[in-house]
């Protein structure tokens, strides 16, 4: 079945005419006359947002831990240990060889592989998911993530515990500088993915009676690594 | 300084004496004060229920009748700010449309006149009693008078003023809400009765004689012990310690 | 669910709500805990105002352009290997989405909460085919397996219900067997529902915001169950209301900075989900083929209207959580998916006066909602003038002969003069001291909660006219 477009012609043509005028050509977006967002930790040093950032992380309930890119890791093995986590999965991603990451840990590791068929099913069972992030927010305390073939969905979302491994040199002050360099990408015709996900420490719900209940569908801890000299 | 007194119909029927304290407290500043005899209400009830168009009769009338005033103040921060929506009700009349801006320029609730124009916060009040203030929702949200009644408070001596928790909430009045939805507005109003008796004020201020007479109204009923006063009222106190 | 939910009169609802001592308790907490986390999180962003003036000034320009953005939106879903389907009606819409899951042979659907969804009934359409329609938000999902009871809220769904009474449902219909902790509720139902995203067939979406610049959904929530919808299921079919959408990736960033604070108080939701059509022949997970459904339903007629700005509205429900009426009789008494001072503005703009009439007048216009909005929709100004269309639509009352002698009387000083000196004498039979206790027409209704001042034998007027003739004699 071809991609199609059903009753836009009829569907537009009745807004149009209650707009009191035929659909523009193009249409200029306007410069915003407030613009507030520019302002939030505006000259702000790499060191004060990974301040920012570790800040934030108290109040969504994840753990940091700073490291250089030589100790990640005993930094993963410690972690995966204290989690008792006995198989992990993880985006395929060069880093990971590059630094040794699983040289230490006893966990089995799945790496998303896009010629595989049973990576979700194999994310699924792992009891951790790690993943690189491709922008990180300080504000928010937010890890950006690009979908590809090699950086699968499922790695952050199925398992129950989620280690985000976050390089300090990808912190901006928040979402503002992430949505406008991907609108640029955009301009330059370059699309980064199918899918971005912004994740703010683990999943979780106030459904009943508002009370906050850490870990609903998606992982139930988190904890982001940050590397200092990346 | 000549100021027009706006004295409302609530001011004007039930309530004289916030008008008669109104017009002590600007003369002992040293405005003259004269009252525009033609002046009827200004609209809201109407305008609120839907009838603009006898909304827009009541505000054709206000509007000639404060027609030559320099200043118009009113103890009322709610029919204050209905003349905001006169120019809107002359849309297609620009001539009165001209008119009624000027008057929504001209005009000011009490207590903003006091300190906004006169710049006077100590009026001289003086008033042995615990009291706290209910900040009037169309006042406070509307006309944007937030601050003023609390600094005039402040300065009334003797006055021991405790904050009522939850001031932003609504009474419960809403003109002829009172009366078509009084189920929900009993449940309002009780609940702005446990705030208010909860700081254990012997007297409570209010700006607005709508919302006054919705909540002494409900005490009254309750048999609840707290007075109910106007803060013009309040300003023309002079007790001594 | 269909827009309207239960059969009760207004009346009847608004005494239910006011009798239901739990759900007030909890309406009232949640407001209290919901304003606080708000208003701290308006304080921390700083320049709030500027922020909501941004806001409004991205959803203006929107919807003066909407026709432009959605073409370019439907162009990019295309690009992007998705189909779009433009739904003028409810019917148009449910026909479109049980074609698709008729096509893919759905069985399970598994779904992200949606209020466009309950707009337009989608649920019992896919029912009626023979489809298991699952909700995946906790909330939805304890609603549906309590017999479908209607949400009352449109960002907490089951916010009237206690946790025993969840435990309880979950016992009865699931066979639950633990506490009512909220702990261990949430984990039984995690624990079910992960089952059903895995063998789901189907993923339905609502969108919070679409961006027209790249052909792209967007899904805000802090349990993941967006996420899931999207990344399990072969097909994902996402229902938008046609106003939903944003220009640029920059206003989104805006939107969602504004939705998350105003909504839970939150910097940003726990999950911020951006998806471009179908995921690419080589990724692993992710849907296959993406449908976009962009509902009309009543929203156009809207537009170029009075009520434009009732379409600025991004859902955060920062109206609802301030508003007294909501506090007191609870989102069932609307009778609306939608309550609360936006649910008052749009019921009727989308379901007609005949069946939501009464909403605007339950309203005391304390403007609490109009401080709250984001995007500053003059919500109170709505709700008079859906009273004054209302009025001008109706014949002749009672009322409005009233109002007409209210006219008469406001506009002639002299009938004013002689009506309020009047006053006194005529209200004497009910007076006890200086109070009123009771009395016809609007009196009644008055007093049969309150005292009502008797008129004062000496106007203001009557004062200051002997105080003039007094000075001119001295």
């Amino acid at each position: 079945m071809s991609e199609q477009i059903y009753n836009r012609e009829s569907f537009l043509t009745s807004l149009a005419q209650n707009l009191g005028r035929s659909t523009p050509k193009t249409v200029e977006r306007p410069t915003w006359k407030h613009q507030p967002q520019w302002q939030i930790l505006k000259n702000a040093s790499q060191d004060e947002l990974v301040t920012v950032f570790k800040k934030q992380c108290e109040t969504i309930h994840t753990d940091v831990i700073e490291t250089e890119s030589d100790q990640l890791a005993d930094v993963i093995h410690e972690r995966v240990k204290s989690y008792n986590g006995k198989s992990i999965s993880a985006w395929k991603d060069e880093r990971f060889h590059q630094y040794d990451i699983f040289s230490k840990t006893d966990a089995t590791i799945h790496k998303w592989d896009p010629r595989m068929k049973d990576n979700v099913a194999q994310t699924e069972s792992a009891d951790i998911g790690i993943t690189f992030c491709d922008l990180a927010l300080a504000e928010s305390g937010t890890i950006v993530l690009f979908s590809n073939e090699n950086q699968g969905r499922s790695v952050s979302l199925l398992p129950t515990t989620y280690i985000a491994l976050v390089p300090k040199s990808l912190i901006v002050p928040r979402m503002s500088q992430a949505t406008r360099k991907i609108h640029l990408l955009m301009k330059e015709g370059e699309f980064p993915a199918t899918c971005v996900n912004f994740i703010s420490g683990p999943s979780n719900s106030a459904d009943i009676e508002m009370n906050l209940v850490v870990g609903m569908h998606g992982p139930i801890r988190t904890t982001y690594v940050v590397i200092s000299n990346l | 300084m000549n100021v027009s007194l706006f004295v409302t119909c609530l001011g004007d029927i039930f309530y004289p004496n916030v008008g008669k304290s109104v017009v002590e407290v600007l003369e002992s500043l040293g405005c003259e004060v004269d009252f525009p005899f033609s002046q009827t209400c200004c609209g809201q009830p109407a305008f609120n229920s839907g009838y603009r168009e006898e909304a827009k009769e009541a505000a054709r009338n206000m509007i000639r009748a404060f027609e030559n005033s320099s200043y118009v103040v009113g103890p009322s921060g709610s029919c204050v700010a209905m003349f905001s929506e006169y120019e809107e009700l002359f849309h297609n009349e620009p001539e009165m449309q001209h008119k009624a801006r000027s008057l929504k320029e001209r005009s000011y609730e009490f207590t903003q006149f006091l300190v906004d124009v006169l710049g006077v916060n100590n009026v001289g009040a003086s008033l042995n009693a615990t009291a706290t203030y209910h900040k009037s929702c169309h006042m406070t949200r509307l006309l944007g008078v937030k601050d003023a009644p609390e600094a005039l408070l402040s300065e009334v001596e003797g006055l021991n003023y405790r904050k009522l928790p939850n001031c932003e909430n609504c009474c419960g009045f809403g003109g002829t809400f009172s009366v078509k939805m009084v189920a929900i507005s009993k449940e309002m109003v009780d609940e702005k009765i446990k705030d208010i008796e909860s700081t254990d004020a012997d007297i409570l201020i209010g700006a607005d004689s709508g919302c006054l007479m919705n909540i002494s109204g409900r005490m009254n009923r309750l048999q609840k012990p707290v007075k109910v006063m106007h803060i013009a009222e309040v300003l023309t106190q002079r007790e001594e310690k | 669910m269909p827009m309207r939910i239960g059969t009760t009169t207004f009346n009847d609802r608004i005494e239910k709500g006011i009798n239901d001592e739990f759900m007030r308790d909890s309406v009232r907490s949640a407001q209290e805990r919901l304003l606080g986390k708000r208003l701290d999180a308006a304080e921390e962003l700083g320049s709030w105002e500027d922020w909501r003036n941004l806001g409004e000034e991205i959803r203006s320009h929107t919807l003066e352009y909407l026709d432009y953005y959605l073409y370019e939106l439907s162009e990019k879903v295309k690009e992007n290997g998705g189909h779009v389907y433009f739904a003028k009606t409810a019917e148009e819409a449910n026909h479109y989405i049980q074609k698709v899951v008729k096509r893919k042979n759905g069985k399970k659907i598994i779904k992200s909460k949606s209020m466009v969804t309950e707009e337009i009934s989608m649920n019992e359409a896919l029912e009626s085919i023979g489809c298991d329609v699952i909700e995946s938000d906790l909330g939805e999902y304890i609603l549906q397996v309590d017999d479908h009871d209607p949400p009352s809220h449109i960002v907490v769904p089951a916010l009237h219900k206690n946790k025993s009474q969840i435990r309880d449902v979950f016992k009865e219909k699931l066979g639950y067997l633990n506490t009512d902790k909220p702990e261990e509720l949430t984990l039984f139902a995690r624990e079910k529902l992960r089952k059903e995203f895995l063998s789901a067939d189907i993923g339905i979406t609502g969108c919070n915001f679409a961006v027209a610049e790249s052909g792209t959904i967007t899904l805000v929530t802090n349990e993941g169950n967006a996420r899931l919808a999207t990344t399990l299921p072969k097909t994902q079919i996402t229902v938008m209301g046609m106003e939903r959408i944003v220009p640029t990736w920059e206003e989104l960033d805006v939107m969602i900075s504004l939705l998350s604070r105003s909504a839970v108080g939150q910097k940003l939701t726990t999950y911020v989900t951006a998806l471009s059509g179908p995921k690419s022949p080589l990724e692993g997970d992710g849907p296959e083929e993406f449908h976009l459904v962009i509902v009309d339903n009543g929203r156009s007629n809207i537009i170029g209207t009075e009520f434009q700005e009732a379409l600025h509205c991004i859902r955060c429900a920062a109206c609802i959580n301030v508003c007294p009426v909501y506090r007191h009789v609870g989102g069932h008494g609307y009778g609306s998916i939608y309550p609360g001072p936006i649910g008052a503005v749009i019921s009727p703009l989308l379901g007609g006066y005949e069946e939501y009439g009464e909403l605007p007048f339950a309203s005391t216009l304390c403007a609490a909602c109009t401080d709250a909005c984001p995007v500053k929709i003059p919500l109170h100004e709505l709700l008079n003038k859906h009273r004054k269309n209302i009025i001008e639509g109706r014949g002749l009352s009672a009322e409005k002969i009233a109002m007409r002698g209210f006219q008469y009387g406001t506009t002639l000083p002299i009938l004013y003069q002689v009506g309020t000196k009047l006053a006194p004498f005529l209200s004497l039979p009910f007076q006890t001291n200086s109070f009123l206790t009771k009395g016809p027409g609007p009196l009644k209704a008055w007093t049969t909660i309150r005292d009502m001042p008797a008129p004062n034998n000496e106007r203001f007027r009557d004062w200051f006219k002997k105080r003039q003739k007094e000075e001119s004699f001295e």
